[in-house]
Parts: C-alpha cells; structure tokens; sequence
C-alpha cells in the first residue's frame, strides 16, 4: 500500500471518480489520488410531504441513497425529522438538489449547497494546504488520510509551493502590454505578446518542464486567462494551465456588491483544476496579506486555495460555521428562515444600537495610554457564549445580556463560539508571539501576513452575526453582542475613572486614558487587570502616546470625529487614523508629504521646533510641484465610483474621469476605483488609463497645492499653523509664483465653551492681572 | 443589514430641523446662540445614543443645559479667582 | 418639517385593509399604531427596514403622558428576506391581536431570490395573512417602489384581490419645505 508524507494541494469533484485530490508530496512529487464521495442533503417538512419527496426521488435513475432519520435543528433547538438524501458521485448532487428544490420549492432545506472540500474536512479532518500522511491503493485511491499538523498550529512547516508568476509589462487596462513576463524557479523570461506563436510555445514548454502547482497572475482573471486562452485555441497549441487532464477551467461571474457602507467591485475569476491559480489584482485583501494571509485563510476556513483568496472575509467565517456545524451534525439550512423574535418596541431604542462612540476632545493630549480590547466582539461571542440558538427571550431568565430584556442559555456551548474559540485564540496567541519577535525574525512578515488575515475573519464574524442571509445569523445574537461590548467599555471607562484616571477618549473596543503621573506602561498595569476584573475579557495595552492629537471633522473643524487622530508612541512608531496620510483615495504627493511632515514632528522632542523645517519642505516640495519634477503617477488621485454614472446629477471628478474612459471605449462598473489627475480648465480631470498621454502642463498646480497646505494644516495646526497662516508662511517666500490663497472658512470665530480652555482674550486679560 | 433607526446624530439633525421656521425667525444674533446650543449637545451624543430615549429631545436638551452649566461653574471660578486677586 | 397626518380608520377584525403609498405614509400609520396600542397589544411585522420607532413615541406624546405602556403594547419583528415574512407570518399567535405590515412587498422586490419563487412566497404570505383576519384586524402598507415599477405591479395584483379595504395615496404634490414667494 502506497504511502507518503505532504500537502493537500487542492481537491475537487469529479464526474467519473468521485472526488479528486491533488497532492504534493515532500520528496517532490505531485500525486492525483482520487475517492468515491457520496454527499448528503436533507430536505425538512411534513410528513406526507416527505413521503410524496421519497416517492418521487426512488423513481430518479440516479445512484441515491434515501433514509428518514433525526437532525439537529439549530433554531429549534431540538432534533427535527428529515429525509436524507444520500447522492453516491458528489458531482451529480448538486444537480439533483436543484432540480428537487425546484420541484418541490414548499419544503425546506439542509446541507444542500456546501464546497465539497468543506465536507472533506468535515469527514477526514484534512483540510487544503494541511501537512498530513496519506496511504492508497494500487488504482490510485485514497484509502486513508491522516493530518499531521492542525489548522490552528502557530507555525506549520513551509509548504515546498513551485509558483510560476505570470504578469504583463503594464497594467491592461491602462495601456496596451508589449510582453509577458514569467517568473519561475528564479528565472525571469519575457515572452513577446505580438508573436502569439512563439510565446505560446515557450510559455507552454515552460509549464510542462516547471510543472507550477501556483499560477500568480497580474490580471489574470480578467485580461491574461482569457486571452492565453483565446489564442491558444486559435494556434492549436494546448498550455496545459489545469493539471488535470481532460478538465476546461472554471469559470466565474464578475460582480458588484455591498460591504460596510462601500461598494466593491470583484471581476470575473478563472479557476484551474489540479494547479492553483491566483490573480493578484483580483485577490481580496492581496496588498494586505499576500500568499501567508491567503494560506492562513485556506487552511482555516478548509476552504480550496483558490476559492479562499477570493471570498470575503464574511464568506471565510461561513464556512468556519458551516464546518463546525458539518462536525457536530448541525443541519445548515440553505435559506435561512428565522426572523426576529416579537420584541416590544420600547425595546428597540436600546437594542438597535451600535458601539459606543465618543466624542474626543480636540487637540494635542500628553502621555496618553490607549488600551484595547483584543478582538472585543468575536472575545465577547466565545467568552459569553454568544449564538442563536443560546439566546432565549426571557427577561427573567438568568444570564441576562445588559438592558436588553434576552437572557443566554449556558447549559451548553454555542455553535458561534464554538466556531469561533479557535480563531480567536489563534490570534491572541500570534499577538503574543509577535510581541516578542524581534524585527530581524525572518519568520516576522510571515506571521504578521498570516495574523492579520485571523484579523480580517475576526473583525467580519460580528457584522456577519447580524447579516440577513447568514445561515447561523441572529439579529438578537447581533444586538446582544453590541449590548455587552458598550457595557465592557463602560466598565473600563469607570475602572479608569476610579483610578484617576481621565478618559480622552473611548471608541468601540478601546479607550484613551491619560494621568499626570502614569507615564509608563507599568503604571498602567493594575488598570489593566482592573478592566479585565469588571469584564472578563481580555485587554491589552497598545502603548501610550508622547502626545496624540485628535482633529475636527473635514467639514467643520470645531466638530469632533471620533476616529480621525494621529499619535507618536513612546516606543517611536506613530499611529495615524483617518487622515490623508491613510486614505486610499489621496495622492501619493499628499500623503506621503503629511507622513513626512509627522514624522518630523516625531523626531523633536517638543513638536513645534519642527515648524521651520516643515515649512522649508512644504517650499521645497511645492517648487518640485510647479517645475513639473513631482512625477505624474505620484498626482493619481484614486477615487472610488459610487453609483453607475447615470445616478450623478453633479459628476464627482472620479465620475467625469470615468465618462472620459468610457468616451475611449473602456467601462467602469460602480466600486472600481478611478486613478485620475486633475488638470487645468474643464472637465477639470484626466483619466490615467485614457489611451492618451496626460499633459504634463495641464497639471492642475494649484489644486494639488491647497490640497497639500490643507493636508499639511492638519498635522500643523496644533502648534498654531492652521490653513491660512501655513498657506501665507509657505508661500511668502520670494521665490514662490503668487497662487492665489484659499478664502476664510470660518469667518465667524466660534466661542470655545470647552472647559478647561480659556477664551483667548479672557487668557490674556487674566495674565495681565496675575503679572 | 442596516439599522431601522436613525443614529443619535442624525436624530439631533432632524430636531435641529425641526425647528428651522423657529430658527429662521430669529434674530442673526440669537440664530447663532442658537446653533452654539446644538454645537453643545453634541459633545454629549454618545451618552444620548446610549440613553437611547424613546423622545431624545429630551436628552439633548438636558445635554444643553449640562454644557450651560458647565460654563457658568467656569465663569463662576474666573470671578471668584478675579475677586481675590483684587482683594 | 411638516408632515401631513392622514387618520386612517383602524382596522377591524374579518377584513384585510391596505394602504397603497409612498414613504411619507409612514407618519399617519405610526398615528394610527398609536391609537390602537392605547388599546392593547398590537403586532407590528416590519418588512421594510422602517419601523419608526420614534415617530411612533411622538405620537404617543401627543396623546399621553405615560407612553411607555403604550409602547411595550407594541410588538414588533422586523423581517429582512421575504423567507423571513413568511416564516413570521406563519409563527403569529393567533389571538385576537391586531396585526400591521409595514412594507409589506420590499423582501420579495429582492432579485436574488427568483420571481416564481418570490410569487410563491407571497402567495403563501397572503393565505396567512387571510387566516389571520379571520381572528383579528389585519393592515398592511405596500410602498410604492417607482425603481421596480414593473415587478411591483405584478406583485400588487394578488395583495389588491386580497383586501377588503384599499387606500391608494399618491405622493405629494407639493414639497413641504418653504413655499417660493414667487
């Protein structure tokens, strides 16, 4: 009986054989093992509807098993009676559901619609990407597999991956690629894109003699695929892009959708079979986490390498659900029916509420520590048991979540938190072990990538608690997480108050807090372990700021946002949140001048001495602005499409920049972001990926100047340089062109009612009394 | 799934509204004590979320007058220190 | 802001009335929800995401002084999928108690749930609703969707043969902020 040691690579169902699973083994083979698979799906309804399904599916020709038998129902908290259906070739079973739902659309539905690696995982514990032992017999089957290292390891040995990257010299979509440039086992080839042939040829010479298990692709999914593809069947030259022989590629829809508040564009997706194909710039979250992240999400959520670097964060948490529920025989309905709970309305006020928020206090604050809650909402789903089915409308009952009339059955732990525990501890142990890794780790950037892709899941399980098509979601589980998160951070709140402490500001999952002589991070020790006394969730002491500044809103300075701030830790490093310097639409001049700025700030030990020299960068920087040596791509402005082009009444710029493009021929759909620059007269924009090239005199000089004053006045204007004042400074020297100044914002001057701030002419009148 | 009911800020919003016509027939003056007794409550708007009153008016009012009362004690304590330097 | 408040009748028991209107009706049906929750208990089955919880405490005020029995009186459960309505509809206590519709047709204008299905679902909604009336007044509110003026006649059809009682409410003419002088 054969037998080796390796990693499932990737794994799919199969209209002959079953299921097929692809390995690579760590002696450096790659192994095609394939297993019959048959799946299950349930239907639930009345008996005689059950009979009248079990009738007509013993007439099917198809090779199905049936039994009546008892599942749990998750809602009902009890089990409930279903009929099984047992589909021997896992890939006919999704046809035969459908057509079953079809024809009978008045019963309900359980297991019906599940990736089939998550019911691999659920049967053998292997997972894609997992380390495991693996015997089979003569033919090639699978006979037994064993996991050697568990999804929730903190380091699995390295996966011996052979990628080949393939990308065009430009981005497509801005201008025409000349070549193609492969990437593999170190070299590096550029294949001619006007010579179809020859670059088929190589290109197919180079995959059979590399045998890539990653394809990672610039554009791949929606230019680079389609087009080899395209011009492989016209030259009658095969590449062999899927491992598997005999299997086209698979092929799935581009669309748009909605993600807190934002519209997101995904464009189409090429899957390959047997090989992993993955397009960077169609990967989610690619920029953030990269291959580690996507491995990370892969593995934890059993989810096939290529789906996994794909779906949303919230479609990962899923199937981190669905999973568990597959495990502990949980039925996972396909259309969720539950609604709300009937709930007086008085209840409403309290319940449909989100964080708590506060206002901060505008200005520069010393020595303030800030101190988060470790993934506050998932802590609060495990630590308080936090499900649908453990929530029970009881005002009465005990275990009652603040305020909001619920009460929460502990008899027994939840599906959610079930779920949950791992990833979540996962995470806080990967802090730890970050903590105490040195910069020069080379495992450092591997385990950041792979933390924040946890991070990301975890950040998304909250929201998808409470999203109206989540199998396992509740909107009362939803609400009584929000409810316990607002009374932890008023405990914390209160602890800090009770240790003199005052609180600057409180967001969400943290507070600032600030003592006149607690400065050190152990003086902020026993707060700590006060908080974490009145909540029992975990905190942690993000650091404590020399000083952090919390500004006004875009709109109105003297209104306070709660999370536009930037801050400089003790430690050195500087937090920034909410201004250009973070924002993904502002331009690389402006946000990189504003980090500039900041980080010169950071490097005095009293900010304002580093007025002057700011001010000298911002003439220099606006001199390299006008002599035309601030290069364009440094001017893209990368604005976000909002609706479709017909809802705007008044064009934004991106939105003109996009009727430019489409003039050329080029569409855009609502989520896509729009590089542009903007230029002198009308329509006031030019669209970096028009076919023309951008005059570099039609550079809209002064645009970018007020947008780089005004950047720079936010950081500044603390240490009395705020728009006006910065704007006359910077531009009073005498090599400076007059542009013209900004006008007033604010021309009335608000009274300042904080307390503690004296009116500025009262200020003066008392200092004249007191001298 | 979005909210049913409007946030905190938006509901100050729709009160402030509320009173446009009252507003409007105010002297310029006044108009601006007026919006500086809104800017006030805001500073509160989270307590009001949390407060979560089924007439929120109330909340922001009350929030008004704690913002008031605030700056008559800090006036209060500018004479007082006034007062002793003179005497 | 001025908002036009239209007193419908309440509804009564044996009869399914229907209001056919834009938005702004909402202010009138939260009056109308008032009235009947000084009575007693009332469900209030919320398909539109527009339960106005503070419009409903408003009108409360504007009758009593003690608006919180009032408001626990009301009993409401918002359904965000027309699976949701259905499965809601069906779980309704069946005792006398009043029970209003917000948004009665916004769940089934979903397209991601297919049309037949859809019709299906609101089919079986309206059988519900029927049983229901028979114990207890039913009322129902269809927003006017101008976005989806096709699908929404569609379903209309059935939901206007179902009731005895039909209000039709076109927007307002006139805008209700400050009038031009000119």
């Amino acid at each position: 009986m054969p037998e080796f040691t390796g990693w499932l690579l990737d794994l799919f169902d199969d209209p002959r054989e079953g299921l097929v699973l692809y390995f690579i083994d760590k002696k450096g083979a790659r192994h095609r093992l394939t297993r019959p698979f048959p799946v299950t799906f349930y239907a639930l309804g009345s008996d005689a509807q059950l009979r009248t399904l079990w009738r007509h599916l013993s007439n099917r020709p198809d090779e199905i098993k049936l039994c009546r038998t008892q599942r749990m129902d998750v809602f009902k908290r009890q089990d409930v009676t279903v009929l099984g259906v047992t589909v021997k070739n896992p890939y006919q079973a999704g046809k035969i559901f459908h057509e079953t739902a079809a024809q009978f659309p008045g019963l309900e539905y359980a297991d019906a619609d599940l990736n089939i690696s998550l019911r691999f995982a659920a049967e053998t514990g292997a997972f894609p990407l997992c380390r495991c032992q693996v015997w089979s017999d003569e033919a090639g089957q699978l006979t037994h597999i064993k996991v050697l290292e568990d999804a929730w390891l903190l380091k699995a040995t390295p996966i011996p991956l052979r990628t080949m990257s393939l990308a065009p010299d430009v981005a497509p979509h801005h201008a025409k690629p000349r070549y193609l440039i492969v990437e593999v086992a170190g070299e590096e080839y550029h294949l001619d894109l006007h010579t179809w042939r020859p670059l088929l040829i190589n290109l197919r010479a180079l995959i059979q003699r590399h045998d890539p298990d990653l394809l990672l692709t610039d554009w791949g999914d929606t230019w680079l695929l389609p087009k080899l593809m395209a011009q492989s069947e016209k030259y009658n030259i095969p590449l062999g892009l899927n491992r598997e022989v005999g299997r086209g590629v698979s092929w799935h829809e581009e669309r748009t959708y909605f993600s807190y508040g934002q519209i997101i564009f995904r464009g189409q997706q090429i899957h390959l079979f047997g090989r992993c194909h993955i397009d960077r710039q169609n990967a989610v979250l690619w920029n953030d986490y990269e291959l580690d992240g996507t491995i990370e999400v892969s593995r934890v959520t059993a989810l096939p390498l290529q789906t996994a670097a794909r779906v949303s964060p919230g479609t990962g948490i899923s199937s981190i659900e669905m999973l568990t529920a597959l495990r502990e025989g949980i039925l996972v309905p396909w259309q969720k029916q539950q609604a709300e709970m009937l709930k007086p309305a008085a209840d409403l006020f309290t319940a449909d509420q989100g964080g708590l928020v506060y206002q901060p206090k505008i200005g520069v604050h010393k020595n303030v520590a800030e101190i988060d809650f470790v993934s506050l909402y998932p802590a609060i789903m495990v630590y308080f048991n936090i499900s649908p089915e453990t929530i029970l409308p009881n005002p009465n009952g005990e275990n009652l979540v603040p305020a909001l009339g619920l009460a929460i059955d502990n008899s027994q732990d939840g599906l959610i938190p079930k779920a949950l525990r791992p990833l979540l501890e996962k995470r806080i142990e990967m802090k730890k072990h970050l903590a105490s890794t040195p910069n020069w780790d080379p495992f450092r950037k591997n385990f950041k990538r792979r933390a924040s892709a946890l991070k990301w899941l975890l950040v998304t399980c909250f929201g998808y608690l409470g999203y109206k098509n989540a199998r396992f979601g509740r909107i009362e589980a939803h609400q009584a997480v929000t409810a316990y998160g607002r009374e932890a951070l008023l405990r914390a709140k209160e602890a800090a108050e009770d240790m003199g402490f005052e609180v600057i500001q409180l967001y969400v999952d943290g507070l600032w807090v600030q003592h006149p002589q607690k400065t050190r991070p152990e003086d902020i020790q026993p707060l700590l372990l006060e908080i974490q006394e009145r909540t029992g969730l975990p905190i942690s002491l993000e650091g404590i700021y020399r000083w952090v500044v919390f500004v006004g809103s875009r709109q109105n300075k003297k209104r306070p946002v709660a999370n536009r701030y930037f801050g400089f830790f003790q430690d050195g490093s500087i937090k920034v949140r909410g201004i250009d310097a973070r924002r993904h639409d502002s331009t690389p001049f402006v946000s990189e001048a504003q980090m500039h700025l900041l980080e010169l700030l950071a490097s005095k030990d009293r900010p304002e001495e580093a007025l002057p020299e700011a001010v000298d960068y911002l003439r220099a920087r606006l001199r390299a602005l006008r002599s035309g040596h601030v290069s364009l791509p440094d001017l893209l402005v990368r604005q976000r499409l909002g609706r479709k082009l017909e809802a705007y009444r008044t064009p934004s710029p991106a939105a003109r920049a996009v009727m430019q493009l489409q003039a050329a021929g080029k569409e855009m759909r609502p989520g896509q972001r729009v590089p542009f620059i903007y230029t002198l007269g009308k329509p006031g924009v030019f669209a970096w990926d028009r076919p023309q090239a951008p005059n570099p005199h039609a550079v809209d000089v002064a645009r970018y100047q007020r947008l780089l004053l005004r950047a720079a006045s936010i950081v500044l204007e603390s240490w009395g340089m705020d728009e006006e004042k910065l704007t006359e400074k910077v531009l009073s020297d005498a090599s400076q062109l007059d542009l013209p100044v900004p006008p007033k914002q604010h021309p009335r001057k608000h009274r300042s009612n904080i307390p503690g701030v004296v009116h500025p002419a009262m200020d003066r009148a008392l200092k004249g009394q007191i001298q | 799934m979005g909210r049913t009911l409007p946030s905190a800020t938006q509901l100050m919003l729709q009160e402030e509204a509320s009173l446009a016509r009252f507003r409007r027939a105010l002297r310029r003056g006044d108009q601006l004590v007026f919006d500086d007794l809104f800017t006030a409550a805001q500073k509160h708007i989270s307590a009001a979320a949390y407060a979560a009153h089924a007439l929120p008016f109330e909340t922001f009012l009350m929030a008004m007058l704690l913002e008031e009362h605030k700056e008559l004690m800090r006036l209060q304590e500018i004479v007082e220190r006034l007062q002793e330097m003179h005497a | 802001m001025n908002k036009q408040i239209i007193s419908f009748p309440v509804p009564k028991t044996g009869k399914i009335s229907l209001v056919v209107a834009p938005k702004t009706v909402i202010h009138s049906l939260m009056s109308m929800l008032a009235v009947l929750a000084l009575r007693g208990r009332v469900i209030v089955v919320d398909g539109g995401n527009c339960f106005d919880a503070y419009g409903l405490a408003r009108a409360l005020r504007r009758r009593t002084h003690q608006i919180q029995p009032a408001l626990k009186a009301v009993q409401l459960s918002r359904a965000f999928t027309c699976y949701q309505i259905v499965a809601m509809l069906a779980e309704l206590p069946v005792d006398g108690t009043p029970v209003i519709v917000l948004d009665l047709l916004s769940t089934f204008l979903d397209e991601n749930v297919n049309f037949s299905k859809r019709q299906r679902l609101l089919d079986s909604s309206l059988n519900l609703l029927r049983q229901i009336s028979e114990g207890a007044p039913v009322a129902a509110w269809a927003r006017a969707h101008p976005a989806a003026e096709g699908e929404f006649q569609q379903l209309l059809m059935p939901l206007l043969e179902t009731a005895h009682d039909i209000w039709e409410l076109q927007a307002p003419e006139i805008p209700d902020h400050q009038l031009p002088l000119f």
